[in-house]
């Protein structure tokens, strides 16, 4: 097992645009999976291939179990890429393809033939040897990329957004079996993902990555219910961000006074978040209620989602249950918890 | 096979379209056979009298003929290896890279095949003299690679832009050494654009006759060289030997390519749901 540590991190591609990565630190502890969660153009993907070796790092050292690997090429590395695409070569049959690895080394032919067997089984995939990769289905080429990147026994294995072309039943299964497989053979995993749903299921940690700086590296749980600052908030789907000044454990914002508990700054402005399943919607007025009026109503299956104005917000809640003509919106104190501006966080890039 | 999905008016213009194509396409050949296997064939016969294949043995048995062959064989071959050799890498740059200049850099390639072959000949033969090449089967190559490296790119520019280097990047991390990429990913994924930029090179360096007369200055003779002295002299059978020589590597080169697309082709899609 690997214990992957980055230190320092930045990659820039054009001399005047910001860096795709900016002083990036993160370490991966030996046999857990990070997933890296980030937009489109937040640095993830470059990340990666930084780790995989494909690309080198303008500043800053990467690691495994404490040595820079950096001086390493990539066909050495042992860091397995599993793509979006799953890549693979049309001119080889599956056993062809999950053996690749193994020719390159030189392996014997009955190794590549045991392991080839191997690893479809891990898989779940066995008997398909001699399939051509176009008569597989999206899924099918999905796994068996994923069985020719563990037949080389990587180090550490780095996915790609490998679950994002699927259709949402298969993505389901995959993202299962990808979980199940990493635990089995407890290889230190960095899964890049843009669907924050993927990354809290699978990780036993998440890195927020934003414009190419690292907003938070913390459990899935922790993540979702606390984010750390304004956009880290924001990508884990917390709309809702009040400005005030705290005085006294109470938050004097443009909308009223609300009281808060959780710790954060003693005292001076704060801005403070809350999550939208965790407001409330009322008819009659009680501690730590604004009033609202209702712009929309939208049924999502799961849940109801309320667009409410207070004063000059605009407020996002989700309701179990639907309301009728609610006039007051709550914000629980204990749910209501300090962000810090962006401008505060790490450095993002230099704009 | 048989096609049910097909009507039958739409095969039989299918066959229609085939027979044509066949006869204009065959009909020179069999006229070349006829005349080249005819010893005595004079007017009004419509067919020649007598029947045998020995004008065309005794053709191929020349050593002069054997010599032409053997020269064409080798300046066509060395030129189609140094144009893919040259060509493959400067395909990949043209059809996967964007730079500035990269459509001056086409432009210049492709120069030689808009300026007439005789001008170019007539100024790289200088050159070549100068440098000491001329008349020599180094010399004939050189000046060949001027019109036969731009079919080449084209060629492989063609299947070089729909390539994918996500298949090397993941080669490489699967521990593939540079060269071991190149070998088992690179070569067998372009491997139908090589092939045809092959046979194109192949062909253009073939049917040179200017060029090589120029700059072969009457000391490299290469079948057309051989053929168009035959045809100033007059001899209908041994012209007709000669051109079935000269035809034959295109047509068999042609039809193997044919095939080996069609395979190529065919494979992946075989058993697809």
């Amino acid at each position: 097992m690997t214990r992957i540590a980055l230190t320092g991190i930045t990659r820039s591609y054009l001399r005047r645009a910001p860096p795709a990565l900016a002083h990036v630190s993160l370490a991966v502890e030996p046999g857990t999976l990070l997933a890296l969660l980030g937009a489109s153009g937040s640095g993830k993907s470059t990340l990666l291939k930084l780790v995989a070796g494909v690309e080198a790092p303008d500043q800053g050292d990467i690691a495994f179990d404490g040595r820079s690997v950096l001086p390493v090429p990539a066909h050495r590395r042992r860091a397995a890429l599993v793509f979006q695409n799953a890549y693979l070569f049309p001119f080889l049959s599956v056993a062809g393809n999950i053996a690749f690895g193994l020719r390159m080394q030189g392996a014997s032919r009955a190794t590549m033939q045991a392991e080839v067997r191997r690893m479809l089984d891990l898989v779940e995939l066995p008997g398909i040897e001699r399939a051509r990769p176009a008569q597989l289905s999206g899924g099918e080429q999905q796994r068996v990329a994923l069985a020719r990147a563990l037949a080389i026994r990587p180090r550490v294995l780095l996915l790609d957004e490998p679950f994002s072309s699927l259709d949402p039943a298969v993505r389901h299964t995959l993202q299962e079996a990808v979980r199940r497989i990493q635990r089995e053979c407890g290889i230190t995993t960095l899964l890049v993902t843009h669907d924050r749903g993927e990354a809290l299921a699978m990780a036993d940690r998440v890195a927020l990555l934003d414009r190419g700086a690292l907003l938070a590296h913390e459990t899935p749980q922790r993540l979702f219910a606390r984010p750390p600052t304004r956009r880290a908030a924001q990508l884990m789907g917390v709309t809702t961000c009040l400005r005030g000044e705290l005085a006294a454990g109470q938050l004097h914002t443009s909308l009223g006074v609300l009281t808060v508990c959780a710790a954060g700054p003693a005292a001076g402005p704060a801005t403070y978040a809350i999550r939208p399943e965790q407001m409330r919607l009322a008819h009659a007025p009680e501690p730590n209620a604004l009033p609202v009026r209702v712009l929309a109503e939208t049924f999502r299956g799961e849940q109801y989602e309320y667009l409410v104005q207070a004063g000059s917000e605009t407020i996002r809640v989700h309701a179990s249950q639907p309301v009728a003509a609610p006039a007051y919106v709550v914000l629980p104190a204990e749910h209501l918890f300090p962000v810090c501006d962006d401008a505060a966080a790490p450095p993002a890039r230099s704009a | 096979m048989p096609d049910a999905t097909h009507p039958p008016a739409r095969r039989a213009a299918a066959l229609l379209v085939r027979m044509v194509l066949g006869t204009v396409l065959l009909g020179p050949i069999l006229a070349l056979l006829l005349y080249a296997s005819s010893t005595h064939w004079f007017f009004p016969q419509l067919v020649p009298a007598e029947w045998t294949p020995a004008p065309l043995l005794r053709q191929l048995g020349d050593p002069r003929t054997r010599a032409a062959l053997g020269a064409s064989l080798l300046t066509a071959g060395i030129t189609t290896s140094i144009a893919l050799l040259l060509g493959l890498p400067a395909a990949r740059v043209l059809g996967l890279r964007t730079f500035r200049g990269r459509s001056l850099v086409l432009l210049v390639l492709f120069l030689p095949n808009i300026v007439p072959p005789l001008a170019i000949g007539m100024g790289l033969n200088v050159l070549l003299l100068r440098l000491g090449l001329a008349g020599s089967v180094a010399g004939v190559v050189l000046v060949h690679l001027v019109p036969v490296l731009p079919y080449a790119i084209l060629a492989l520019l063609g299947i070089v832009a729909r390539y994918d280097e996500g298949y090397e990047l993941q080669a490489r991390t699967l521990g593939a050494r540079p060269h071991q990429v190149w070998l088992h990913v690179a070569l067998p994924m372009l491997w139908p654009g090589v092939a045809v930029a092959a046979l194109f090179a192949f062909l253009v360096s073939w049917s040179q006759y200017v060029l090589t007369l120029l700059v072969g200055g009457g000391r490299v003779i290469t079948l057309p060289i051989l053929l168009f002295a035959a045809v100033a002299g007059g001899n209908p059978t041994s012209i007709a030997g000669l051109a079935l020589l000269f035809a034959a590597p295109p047509v068999v080169a042609i039809a193997l390519a044919v095939r080996a697309l069609a395979t190529a082709a065919g494979q992946p899609a075989r058993g697809v749901p």
